[in-house]
């Protein structure tokens, strides 16, 4: 038996492999939950999330690790890989598969990045192309320089910052304007104390039909990374087009025991582990947002108090062809509703 | 009601195999290290017991 950190690997009629992947996991203890064997224990995951102990959230106990691979196939983030043969379970059909996804529709997108700014695991990248100004906008722009004093009014006041004087020589100072920068605000035409500035907006004057439409179009690609994403609903929430669809890895509520007196701030455990940024303190208590919880668990594996009760009702998870795996897999959703 | 320390399961700090883990994750200072040793403040205790599950000698609890 070869043994490498958190990987365990045997050979027999078939190799096979199991191997935690510290940078997907999420401490949520889905995988020490459902594994038959207890082979996999939870590290102290407050002080891991904190960052004030380096340790694996998840400990595999290699002597009692029989590798069935449940454990792969029941974690929604893809944190622990196992692979038969060389090959991960991940493409082979006999293993069950998450339905959990997310996508961006290209079509309605208008590559506002609000998505890539919220995503709370850094797993969207969009790139864009604006339009070319100087499609959009056109006219003419002069400075008469036997006029102009060159007080530099207009030069502060451009909000393009077209304008550049230069009065490093006083006897003869310079001032240019950039037409690639300019946008025919005309506010330097306005501001000139002498009327030095001559200039016309050609869209103003002739109207926006001037205007390509082709060159006014915004441009771009929108990218989830599946290896990154938790399908936590951050994007499709923000997406000001409703240009997202995600489905989660799970489907019911989270909820707080009645008796449960939560510490707030002192505390704030289940805001440090959530992987999906869904919990905050308000007013002292702990307040989880569904429409960006995946139902994990991590934040009631996490809560000294044990006070947040998962209630999982479906897991979206098929091909479980297994009896005894479905049995398993059934936990996630029955033990959670006690 | 504050936490209890076992002072005989907690031992010295410096043996600590968490390396005070527990004065760590309490933000409210109900911990501290005084002469080489674990001492508790109970009136900064706010009863969250996040440092209960922190302590790998389970030498913090709760009496019930």
């Amino acid at each position: 038996m070869a043994v490498v950190e958190n990987t365990v690997e045997r050979k027999g009629s078939q190799k096979r492999s199991l191997n935690y992947k510290k940078e997907k996991c999420v401490g949520c203890g889905i995988c020490t939950d459902i594994c038959p064997t207890e082979a996999l224990k939870l590290g102290p995951l407050v002080p891991i999330a904190r960052g004030l102990i380096d340790m694996d959230y998840v400990k595999v106990d290699k002597e009692k690790c029989v590798l069935c691979g449940l454990c792969a196939a029941a974690c929604p983030f893809e944190a622990m890989e196992f692979k038969i043969d060389d090959e991960s379970i991940k493409y082979n059909e006999a293993y069950p598969k998450w339905e959990h996804k997310a996508n961006i529709d290209e079509e309605t997108c208008i590559y506002c990045k609000a998505c890539e700014t919220a995503c709370p695991t850094d797993a969207i990248t969009v790139s864009r192309k604006l339009p070319e100004r100087t499609k959009l906008v056109s006219g003419e722009i002069d400075i008469d320089k036997d006029t102009c004093i060159y007080c530099g009014i207009c030069e502060e006041m451009c909000p393009a910052e077209a304008i550049t004087m230069k009065k490093e020589n006083p006897e003869e100072p310079e001032i240019t304007v950039d037409e690639d920068k300019c946008v025919y605000c005309l506010i330097c035409k306005r501001s000139c104390p002498v009327k030095a500035t001559k200039a016309a907006c050609r869209s103003c004057s002739y109207g926006v039909y001037e205007i390509n439409p082709e060159d006014a179009k915004i441009t771009g690609n929108s990218f989830i990374d599946e290896e990154t994403c938790i399908n936590c609903g951050w994007c499709q929430e923000i997406c000001p087009v409703d240009a997202v669809t995600v489905t989660k890895p799970f489907e019911g509520e989270i909820i707080f025991k009645e008796e449960f007196e939560c510490k707030g701030e002192s505390c704030h455990a289940c805001v440090d582990i959530c992987p999906c940024n869904a919990i905050s303190i308000v007013e002292g208590k702990s307040v989880v947002d569904e429409r960006f919880c995946i139902l994990c668990g991590a934040c009631a594996k996490a809560c000294p108090q044990k006070g947040i009760i998962i209630k999982r009702e479906k897991i979206n998870l098929e091909n479980v062809r297994s009896k005894s795996w479905q049995k398993q897999m059934d936990k996630l959703v029955e033990t959670a509703s006690k | 009601m504050p936490v209890v320390i076992d002072m005989e399961k907690c031992g010295k700090i410096k043996d600590c195999p968490g390396e005070v883990l527990c004065i760590k994750v309490c933000e409210q200072g109900a911990l501290i290290e005084e002469d080489g040793e674990l001492v508790l403040v109970p009136e900064n205790c706010d009863d969250c017991d996040i440092c209960i599950q922190s302590c790998p000698n389970q030498a913090i609890s709760k009496k019930s």
